[in-house]
């Protein structure tokens, strides 16, 4: 009698375990195969930048000026430019950005003021860069009466602001509060407290952040359309509208022209691979502080 | 002051129980104190003291309020919004619930350590001496020594000696914790608030902290929260028992844990609930 009814448990036992198996093995391979699927782009994207962009590569690329159509030339003017204009953005959306992220995690927090702030932090965080664009175009670039790389930069800048703001929010969120209780209770005010131990502790987090957003803007094309424009020639001059990498590529990549596409392949092939190695870079940050933490 | 104290009661009648340890004079008092937790009445009409150069501890059961009443000792509860204390809390007869009070010649002066040890993301030395350059400008040789004294204090000092430079991350967790020690001990504060400090500690470590416990009590008012019954009986002098938001019985630790006056407390006591 129990022998039975025990065999007859076991059956269904077994049957839900080959029925579970079947499932899982069926996610599994649906599941693995649109991670190929994804990663096939991917490889595709970077295989042909690799390909097109390694033949354009050449010292000339970064010493020589924009060519007029036909002629050889260079990137150097577009890099500078971009290498200028980013780090100007950097610098203007880091300096507010942590300080409006301070803000919100230390002294909103559970604010109605906070929550107001944050959530129109997310709507510029999801603005698209165009319209960032235009706004500058209107701010700035209408009220000088030309374009310039000031106005490219502060585009840019309304990028970096709200993706320094989020992460500095939620970095400080993540230090433990009785890392705050335990410098408050030493009698050191909190303005020192947050500069001198939850920043250190947020650090690594912060600095990810600023990186990633710097990878952003290294490709963005559209806000600067509207505010640096262009320029063919060397110039160091802010208030001067300045050559940049995506906006040359733009105008490369359409052209008919075989030696201006190639620099266009040149410019995404150097782009990408300062995207990547920033990339590596935050991951290595964010990797060596968790080893450290343990 | 408290020689008198210690030769007069000493002499007298030392066969009661209470006089095991002679009146020490409060440190810190609470008189009549209530809390709220945005609006929910978490202590109420707690009246405390914590004896000079003794060790108090606060025993009962989880949400009974007892770190609740030690976190208002520094008021590090006001660092979170829809707090309210109400009452008085006398530190040597003056109110730090006074708004006047100066907040951080308070928490120089009555120093913490949490459950969980937190170092700072720095190294072993700069945690001991993050406060003190925070309230003295010392030369070098001067700060090391202070730092030198702080961990020797905290029982720390043969372990981390070699490797003051490295990160205060790397230690152990009982190691974290005596550190925690060492940085409230550097500042040479008056008061000690211990919130449960062994909780997150094997026994090897936690035995390590008792002991520094009562060493300690020769130099600091010590007041530690537990959940541990033996460790008040162990390592205190004075221990109060608190339910549901009242101090249902304080006095001297042997008295409490021996010839307990009040029901509740013997049924804590001898594990008939909590």
């Amino acid at each position: 009698m129990t022998t039975s009814s025990d065999t007859g448990s076991r059956a269904v036992a077994d049957r839900l375990y080959r029925k579970r198996r079947l499932i899982n093995g069926f996610n599994l391979l649906a599941s693995g195969a649109c991670a190929v699927f994804g990663l096939f782009w991917l490889v595709w994207i970077l295989w042909t930048t690799l390909r097109h962009g390694i033949a354009a590569i050449k010292p000339s690329l970064f010493t020589q000026m924009t060519p007029p159509p036909g002629a050889e030339g260079g990137l150097a003017n577009a890099l500078f430019g971009s290498l200028l204009m980013n780090l100007m953005a950097i610098l203007i959306g880091t300096v507010i950005g942590i300080a409006a992220g301070t803000y919100l995690s230390e002294f909103a927090r559970k604010k109605p003021l906070g929550e107001v702030i944050r959530f129109v932090n997310d709507i510029l965080l999801s603005a698209p860069s165009i319209v960032l664009g235009l706004f500058i175009y209107t701010l700035v670039v209408r009220q000088m009466g030309h374009f310039s790389a000031l106005a490219g930069a502060l585009a840019l800048s309304l990028i970096v602001l709200p993706v320094v703001v989020r992460t500095t929010d939620e970095m400080l969120q993540l230090v433990p509060s009785q890392m705050r209780e335990a410098a408050l209770s030493l009698g050191v005010p909190q303005w020192k407290v947050t500069v001198q131990v939850l920043y250190r502790s947020a650090l690594p987090g912060i600095v990810t952040g600023v990186l990633l957003a710097l990878a952003r803007i290294s490709g963005e094309t559209a806000p600067l359309l509207f505010t640096a424009l262009n320029n063919q020639y060397w110039s160091t001059d802010v208030t001067q509208p300045m050559a940049s990498v995506p906006v040359v590529m733009f105008q490369y990549a359409m052209s008919p022209y075989e030696s201006w596409q190639s620099l266009a392949w040149a410019g995404a092939f150097v782009v990408t691979v300062f995207v990547l190695l920033l990339s590596v870079l935050s991951r290595t940050i964010l990797i060596r502080n968790k080893v450290s933490h343990d | 002051m408290t020689d008198a104290h210690f030769s007069v009661s000493s002499t007298g009648a030392s066969a009661a129980a209470v006089a095991v340890h002679p009146a020490a004079r409060p440190k810190m008092s609470a008189r009549n104190l209530d809390f709220f937790y945005n609006g929910f009445h978490a202590l109420k009409g707690v009246d405390f003291d914590i004896a000079e150069k003794r060790v108090t501890a606060l025993i009962g059961p989880s949400g009974c309020g007892k770190s609740t009443l030690l976190r208002i000792f520094n008021r590090i509860y006001s660092i979170y919004p829809k707090l309210e204390a109400k009452g008085e809390v006398l530190l040597d007869g003056e109110n730090i619930l006074d708004p006047k009070y100066p907040l951080n010649r308070l928490r120089a002066k009555v120093g913490m350590v949490f459950q969980k040890p937190v170092p700072f993301p720095m190294s072993i030395y700069d945690n001991i001496a993050y406060a003190i350059r925070h309230y003295e400008k010392l030369p070098r040789s001067e700060l090391d020594a202070r730092v030198e004294l702080a961990l020797t204090q905290g029982a720390l000092w043969g372990e981390v000696k070699d490797k003051l430079k490295q990160s205060a991350l790397g230690l152990s967790g009982g190691q974290q914790q005596r550190l925690c020690i060492a940085r409230a001990i550097a500042l040479r504060p008056e008061v000690i608030l211990l919130d449960e400090p062994t909780s997150a500690l094997d026994p090897i470590a936690t035995g390590k902290i008792e002991q520094l416990i009562s060493e300690l009590k020769d130099h600091y008012t010590i007041a530690i929260v537990t959940h541990n019954m033996q460790q008040a009986a162990r390592c205190s002098d004075y221990t109060a028992f608190m339910y549901l938001g009242e101090l249902v019985e304080f006095g001297a630790t042997e008295m409490l844990f021996t010839k307990p006056s009040k029901k509740q407390t013997e049924d804590y006591i001898t594990g008939r609930f909590g």
